[in-house]
């Protein structure tokens, strides 16, 4: 009984946090998710539904298929960047691996804006890059340049999980794989890989996320045509001043993302219970 | 009263409601959050009563012109930044006392009608004699009581000289002109919608439905052509990705000061119609320090102190003397870039939408942007 009071007690702080921070801030979203704007700008509360079957308007299909193709697209850009890195560093980098994981994450000391401000000034059409090889690739304005951005924003994310897992792992594994089959590929694919595919899934999940809802790639990287969800939403709170509209978008995102966290814990879920069975 | 403005109090009020399962839906949640009539109407005393709290935009002021203004009357100014003027209200509207503000026209008025805003005495502020003639009984402000103004703007097509061939003076330009593919459209819904208006002959502020259709459609026949829908102006200019772009006329000057080749960078007032805006200095009712911004507005309104600001941030400021000769000065390679008085006789000046127009103003900018 006491130690329950005790487990009680720690998660009291936590708790009163998620209180303040989160569902309070959320159920306040949720109330201005059917209010409406007055002609001063000001969002009211009441009764207004009709906020949500706009957010069904067949005009934002192709935006909300866009950010999931985008984000898609930068979950396996991560994979592939981010597993030979992970796999270097848990594998190789011997003395040196929590420096090497220091670097992972030493550019997010730098705001996220400022750093895609330098991809402008790198990839300009008289940027860096094509100063240095006299060249004239246009980058920016591009669906490539938003998914460049938005896979360099959120990389860390797909490799700290992923080399959390492969540090995990016992290495006598790979060895046996190796007595078994010889080949490093087959051991890879037989072995290490499926050792570490909850760090993969978890990084996925930590890309996908906020890459589907980002709006900073597509606005400061992006042309006409790479217009994303987080760019809606942000339009509405900051320019259209429609709150109401964005807190009803938001909702519905937030529900989306919601069943594909809920799959990623139940698969988690299983795995654990595999383990321990 | 049924509803009520979202301030602060308000907010928490309703999300802890709704937190433990109230739902406020048609509730009444307090006031509308107008200022009083009393509030708007208090004189200032025009003397030094603690530090200067300011919010601007970042880098709308001379820098050194804040330091002069400490020194003189020995206070701090405390700075703080929006990067919109939603952002500006937001922040207004938690209760955030600010002394000296600078909405744009169409914020001015909106705040002017929930009685936001001090009356400012013009008769005891030095030199506001030579606001411009066209601002001193301006839409936004009918007696000038609330506000003075502080820049104006025109908009039209900044292009590179040396690269954009094929100009003809209107706003199609910016499709058809041959731009290399680089040309942008201000990411501003007054300012994209009314462009389309004017292309279309309309009223710029219209809000007819059928109108508006049909400006929905030309927008989303000229979305293809673009390169990009941007708010930034500079950096695209500036970093060669952009050679033709829909753009304020104190953007060109900016433009032309960072670069090595200003000459080439030139601007284009469009014959179908010339949108002009302008920003004010504002005092709101819940100023702590009313008399010390006071004091800083005068102190800006000096011809001379004028004169270096308007050098400083690139825009004009619609007052005779060295304001405007200051302009004049900045652009006497490019006479175009100003706004001229025949300008501001002939340019239209967005106003507020309200209601059902507003609305949509707003559906067809967010339809064009996700279509």
């Amino acid at each position: 009984m006491t130690e329950q009071r005790f487990a009680a007690g720690f998660l009291f702080p936590g708790g009163l946090w998620l209180l303040a921070f989160f569902l309070v801030p959320l159920g306040i979203l949720l109330a201005i998710s059917f209010g409406y704007t007055d002609d001063l700008g000001n969002a009211l509360y009441g009764w207004h539904p009709e906020n949500y079957e706009r957010v069904f308007d067949p005009v934002f299909v192709p935006v909300l298929l866009r950010s999931i193709g985008f984000a898609l697209a930068t979950v396996a850009l991560c994979v592939l960047i981010g597993y030979p890195v992970a796999y270097y560093i848990a594998v190789f980098g011997g003395r040196r691996k929590s420096a090497l994981i220091a670097l992972v994450v030493l550019p997010f000391f730098v705001n996220y804006l400022v750093r895609t401000y330098a991809w402008i000034a790198i990839l300009g059409d008289d940027g860096l890059v094509n100063g240095t090889f006299d060249t004239q690739i246009r980058f920016l304005n591009t669906p490539w340049a938003v998914i460049g951005g938005l896979t360099y924003g959120y990389l860390a994310f797909m490799i700290l999980p992923i080399y959390a897992a492969l540090d995990r792992m016992d290495p006598a594994l790979i060895e046996a794989g190796k007595d078994l089959y010889g080949r490093p590929w087959l051991t890879f694919r037989h072995v290490t890989f499926p050792h570490t595919f909850q760090g993969v899934l978890a990084g996925a999940v930590l890309v996908f996320l906020p890459a589907v809802g980002d709006f900073v790639s597509a606005q400061l990287l992006g042309g006409p045509d790479e217009y994303m969800v987080g760019n809606l939403i942000q339009q509405q709170f900051f320019a259209a001043e429609n709150w109401p509209f964005g807190a009803a978008l938001t909702t519905i995102m937030m529900l989306f993302l919601l069943v594909w966290m809920v799959l990623y814990l139940r698969s988690a879920a299983r795995e654990a219970q595999e383990v321990t069975a | 009263m049924l509803n009520g403005e979202l301030n602060r109090r308000e907010l928490l009020r309703g999300g802890a409601g709704l937190a433990v399962g109230v739902g406020l839906a048609g509730c009444g949640v307090g006031d509308t959050g107008g200022g009083s009539k009393a509030a708007v109407e208090k004189p200032i005393k025009k003397k030094v009563d603690g530090d200067l709290v300011y919010f601007n935009w970042a880098e709308y002021i001379d820098p050194d012109l804040i330091k002069g203004f400490e020194k003189l009357h020995g206070v701090k100014v405390r700075e703080s930044n929006f990067d919109s003027m939603p952002a500006m209200m937001s922040k207004l509207r938690a209760g955030i006392a600010y002394d000296v503000i600078f909405p744009s026209a169409e914020f001015a008025q909106r705040l002017i009608s929930g009685n936001k805003l001090r009356k400012i005495d013009r008769s005891k502020l030095d030199n506001t004699d030579l606001v411009y003639s066209q601002f001193q009984e301006p839409w936004y402000d009918k007696g000038s009581e609330h506000t003075t103004p502080y820049t104006m703007y025109a908009t039209g097509l900044g292009y590179r000289d040396d690269k954009v061939s094929g100009l003809t003076g209107s706003w199609t330009d910016l499709q058809n002109a041959d731009s290399g593919g680089r040309n942008f459209m201000l990411d501003d819904f007054q300012e994209g919608i009314g462009m389309a208006n004017l292309v279309k002959g309309y009223e710029l502020n219209t809000t007819d439905s059928d109108e508006l259709e049909k400006s929905l459609g030309y927008l989303k026949g000229v979305k293809p052509k673009l390169r990009g829908i941007s708010s930034d102006p500079i950096t695209n200019m500036t970093s060669g990705s952009a050679w033709l772009h829909h753009l304020w006329n104190g953007d060109v000057v900016n433009i032309r000061n960072q670069v090595d080749n200003p000459e080439d960078f030139k601007f284009q007032k469009n014959e179908e119609g010339i949108p002009v805006g302008s920003d004010t200095f504002a005092i709101p009712t819940n100023a702590k320090h009313p008399g010390t911004a006071l004091l800083f507005i005068e102190y800006m309104l000096q011809p001379e102190i004028a004169a270096r600001n308007v050098e400083w941030i690139g825009y004009p400021m619609p007052y005779e003397g060295g304001a405007t000769e200051a302009f004049a000065g900045l652009v006497k390679d490019d006479p175009e870039i100003e706004v001229t008085v025949d300008d501001l006789a002939n340019g239209q000046q967005f106003e507020n939408l309200k209601g059902d127009g507003r609305v949509a103003w707003d559906e067809t900018w967010t339809e064009f942007k996700a279509s």
